[in-house]
């Protein structure tokens, strides 16, 4: 006991005893698969059979050919290419609407935050239902205001719309919160000031409040690019990359199609370390770019 | 109660700052000791080593000849008491007092009977339910006294535990530690940097700076007799007035005043006389001409700062004090006037000073000659 | 700005600042009611909906026009729900992986937060910025590799499999880190003067004083465990051990076109994480606020 005590005050025995247990989980479950999944992509596997033959770089050449791929690559930047700056400015508008003390203010933030906790399946039915192109919701009520009816998930150019809208209304309240959390950061005296000086309401939304969420607003279109890049349960469940034939296929759902499905696990995860890399440049310059367009106060 | 010995302690920071320098200092069993210093200084730091706070880089520490270098706070057996008091915010003052006692796993009945005790001692009674945040300033104070006597520890140390108070609430508290002190005998190390706390509660005070030991001593042989220019100029509220000056043939100049000391050597001097020290001149004896800048009634007496012809000597020890501008030959000093005087601005009052009175240093090395 | 300022000021209704100046009315009330109900609306018709659908008969949901308000609150639909799937059992398999998976995770990141906010020991900070690097990381990337590890480990298709690769995140880590160090360090050394080890100074100062941190990360980590889809996906097969939300892909797979029997499902699906948002939101919103400013 003595012994062990003296030992636990040492420093560095006490560090490594305290953060060991994390360090040894996370090098297991979090640091081991990233070499592994690199040393996979020059592999071929199946998932199954234990012998992986190296195999160069045949699942890096590959790439150029798969034409689902194509088609995925090009559904995912399209999703993320109308996502991110609908559910950015479309938060914006609602946090400012929200940042104000009347009546009800309590339940209309709930209402906008609550879908934030639905789960992305619990979501998808939801939607699958106000979406049903027969009985569906949605068809009644857009039908009232002389629109539609739309096919929704089962049309084969609307399906990766309908997954955009879902998704939005299921994203949007995040990024309200961190809106909220940047508005309350903008000082009373510089509204009031630009107030004394004759400015409206929009020009004071326009050349103060927007600026000033410019870090915030940095943050959430490179958190929400990356989310967007990665989609998958919603196409997974709802539409199964479909309509036929690939008509909302994603990366992401591709590569889990191609490694769990499909037997091709190496070149899943060759697709996986592009993906990866993908993001990595986007974010760099969404970061490049806006350091230089944002103003930080502080 | 314990002795407690630092032997040629020294602790260098990781960024190679030399925070305390080679401090050798023994504590005597139930003494009251104060290292008083400006901010900076190496006080703090090594109030920390010797609570096991910060690693020592060299030297030993012991306490009853039993040295700790390596042993961990929680088995040195002293109390600390904390510049902002570091009570816990989520404990009850029962359960603050109780923590130290908890931890060295004391029956509960004494806990009880030692809290109680201790909150009779600091009339704590009424507020053992209650939570830090729901505590006046003075009260927090209290607490953490009272967190650090409940252990019986064998020593006490204390950084800087008044200076959160309001001036009212300090002075009284200050009188209550001495009262505490002299009840207890607890060895206790007091760091501060406000002198007034230093010379009136230690027993003997020890001054640093730049983490050096620059004088140790009762209170009064330091005032009386400070060791150098740093604590000359240091110890003493309003400072000791300090001027360039040379010596020639055992005679000293500085502007208009003139000392005779017989023996001393030819050399650039400083000399250092204390406020209270100049007089208003009336019966003949050499005067200084002083010219009338500021005048500050206290009411027992008056605080007087104005000029005389000659050069200020910086003490190192207070930066504020105010050059003399555009390199003309006039110094601001600082005299200390009964009551009944009452001069005004821009009076010239011939000052005197008695030979005796002046100290004198080597205005190389800072040293005290006389 | 740092993290814990801006999460801190998290708007929420007690605390926004903002004030309506009075102006010239022309309307009873304040004109952002006409923006702001509208989309209260929209954002909870799907709830709504789901929950009106639950409540109808077979025949009533397949109806068109929808049937608004049902003739009369059919409830044995959810009776009926659980009796033609193993709900119970998928109930209790996702407690049982995501309240392991909180409570190790308030324990693990507290002590490795604890000790990378405080203890200075060899090698702290080349360890920290590794496992900083891991939160970057897409789970497409690892999750091809995790399945071949947990079924090397012999937990491919068990709830260890569900459990074991979220036991610590880096991010819980991180965020406690940040907590710890916001608070100030002479308690800690108050409490090791006292005669507290370092455990005690962990567990007895630092953790009570943590509880708001130790709260956000936990409703965080019951949400993302209890909602997780892909790795469960992933990780097992048969239905016995389901989570819920793999059940209930399933379950609406099979009942295609049972639609309050699925919305009864759902709805139930859902009850503990909306219980626990609307006991714990301050939580939710500093915790979702944090997950963002963690990018």
């Amino acid at each position: 006991m003595g012994r062990l005590r003296r030992a636990l005050a040492s420093d560095h025995v006490a560090g490594w005893a305290f953060i060991g247990p994390a360090v040894l989980l996370i090098g297991v479950f979090g640091i081991l698969p990233i070499v592994w999944g690199l040393v996979l992509s020059f592999q071929k596997s199946d998932l199954i059979d234990p012998n992986t033959p190296f195999v160069g770089l045949t699942n890096y050449r590959a790439l150029a050919h798969d034409h689902v791929l194509r088609i995925a690559a090009g559904h995912t930047l399209v999703y993320t290419g109308v996502f991110v700056p609908v559910s950015v400015i479309g938060a914006l508008f609602v946090a400012v609407a929200l940042n104000r003390k009347i009546h009800l203010i309590r339940f209309y933030r709930t209402a906008v935050f609550v879908p934030v906790v639905a789960s992305t399946i619990a979501t998808s039915i939801m939607f699958l239902w106000l979406f049903d192109a027969q009985y569906g919701l949605a068809n009644w009520l857009l039908g009232k205001i002389g629109v539609g009816p739309f096919g929704f998930f089962d049309s084969p150019r609307g399906a990766l719309y309908a997954i955009i809208a879902m998704t939005v209304w299921g994203w949007v309240g995040f990024d309200v919160i961190i809106y909220l959390a940047a508005l309350q950061g903008i000082p009373h005296e510089l509204v009031e000031a630009a107030e004394i000086d004759g400015a409206s309401r929009w020009s004071i939304f326009r050349s103060i409040t927007v600026p000033l969420l410019g870090p915030a607003t940095l943050l959430l279109v490179v958190w929400s690019s990356i989310n967007a890049l990665q989609l998958f349960d919603e196409v997974y469940f709802v539409t199964h990359g479909g309509p036929p034939p690939y008509n909302t296929a994603v990366v992401v759902w591709w590569l889990f199609s191609l490694a769990f499905r499909l037997g091709a696990a190496g070149y899943a995860a060759a697709i996986a370390y592009v993906l990866f890399l993908a993001i990595l440049v986007l974010t760099m310059v969404q970061f490049w770019v806006g350091n230089k367009v944002v103003h930080y106060s502080s | 109660m314990a002795q407690v010995v630092l032997d040629h302690v020294t602790k260098v920071f990781d960024d190679q700052v030399m925070a305390v320098d080679d401090l050798t200092l023994t504590v005597g069993d139930g003494e009251f000791i104060i290292l008083v210093g400006p901010s900076g200084c190496g006080k703090t730091t090594a109030l920390r080593m010797l609570a096991g706070l910060e690693k020592v880089t060299s030297g030993r520490i012991a306490i009853d000849g039993r040295v700790i270098n390596d042993v961990s706070p929680r088995d040195r057996d002293i109390a600390m008491v904390f510049q902002n008091y570091a009570l816990y915010p989520h404990m009850t003052v029962f359960r603050n007092l109780a923590f130290g006692l908890r931890q060295r796993k004391v029956p509960s009945r004494e806990i009880d009977r030692r809290v109680h005790e201790v909150s009779e001692i600091l009339g704590l009674d009424e507020l053992l339910k209650r939570r830090p945040a729901q505590l006046s300033g003075g009260q927090r104070q209290r607490v953490a006294m009272g967190r650090a006597l409940v252990r019986e520890p064998k020593a006490f140390l204390l950084d800087e535990p008044l200076s959160n108070l309001d001036a009212k609430l300090r002075v009284q508290m200050r009188a209550e530690l001495k009262r505490l002190h002299q009840r207890l005998g607890v060895t206790t190390i007091y760091v501060t940097h406000d002198q007034v706390e230093a010379m009136t509660l230690g027993d003997r005070i020890a001054v640093l700076s730049g983490g050096k030991l620059q004088q140790l001593g009762p209170p009064q042989d330091v005032y009386d007799h400070p060791v150098n220019v740093f604590v000359a100029g240091f110890i003493g509220s309003p400072p000791m007035n300090l001027l360039r000056a040379n010596a020639v043939n055992g005679r000293i100049t500085a502007g208009d005043l003139q000392l005779d000391i017989p023996g001393l050597a030819d050399g650039d001097v400083v000399v250092g006389v204390r406020p209270e020290m100049l007089r208003p001149a009336g019966d003949g004896l050499p005067a200084v001409p002083f010219t009338v800048d500021v005048v500050e009634p206290l009411g027992d007496e008056i605080v007087v700062h104005g000029t005389v012809a000659g050069r200020l000597a910086g003490s190192g020890a207070d930066d504020q004090i105010p050059a003399t501008g555009s390199g003309a030959e006039l110094a601001t000093v600082t005299a200390r006037f009964d009551p009944q005087l009452r001069p005004t601005v821009g009076d010239r009052i011939p000052l005197r000073i008695r030979p005796e009175a002046v100290h004198v240093f080597d205005a190389r090395t800072g040293e005290a000659i006389r | 700005m740092t993290m814990e300022a801006q999460a801190d000021r998290i708007a929420w209704p007690e605390e926004a600042e903002a004030v309506e100046r009075p102006r010239r009315r022309w309307l009873p009330f304040s004109p952002w009611h006409l923006v702001l109900f509208p989309l209260a609306l929209i954002m909870l018709l799907p709830l709504v909906w789901m929950i009106v659908t639950s409540l109808e008969t077979q025949a009533e949901s397949l109806h068109f026009p929808p049937v608004l308000v049902p003739g009369s609150l059919h409830f044995g639909n959810y009776p009926s729900a659980l009796r033609s799937a193993p709900f119970g059992r998928w109930f209790l398999n996702t407690f049982i992986v995501t309240s392991t998976v909180v409570v190790s995770n308030l324990l693990l990141c507290s002590l490795a937060g604890y000790a990378f906010a405080r203890i200075r020991f060899f090698g702290r900070a080349a360890t920290f910025m590794l496992l900083l690097a891991t939160l970057m990381v897409p789970f497409q990337v690892v999750m091809i590799p995790t399945f071949l590890i947990v079924k090397k480990l012999g937990l491919f298709d068990s709830l260890p499999a569900l459990i074991a690769p979220n036991l610590v995140s880096a991010f819980g880590i991180f965020m406690l880190r940040q907590f710890f160090r916001t608070l100030p360090v002479e308690l800690e050394e108050a409490a090791r003067i006292d005669g507290a080890s370092r455990l005690g100074v962990l567990f007895k100062i630092v953790l009570p004083l943590s509880l708001p941190a130790l709260a956000t990360l936990a409703v965080i980590q019951f949400m993302w465990t209890w909602n997780d889809f892909l790795w469960p996906l992933i990780a097992v097969f048969s239905q016995r051990n389901f989570t819920l939300q793999l059940g209930l892909t399933v379950f609406q797979g099979s009942h295609d076109v049972f639609w309050p029997l699925v919305m009864a499902g759902n709805v139930m699906s859902m009850i503990p994480m909306l219980v626990l948002f609307f006991a714990a939101q301050r939580y939710f919103v500093r915790g979702i606020a944090t997950t963002g400013l963690k990018g």
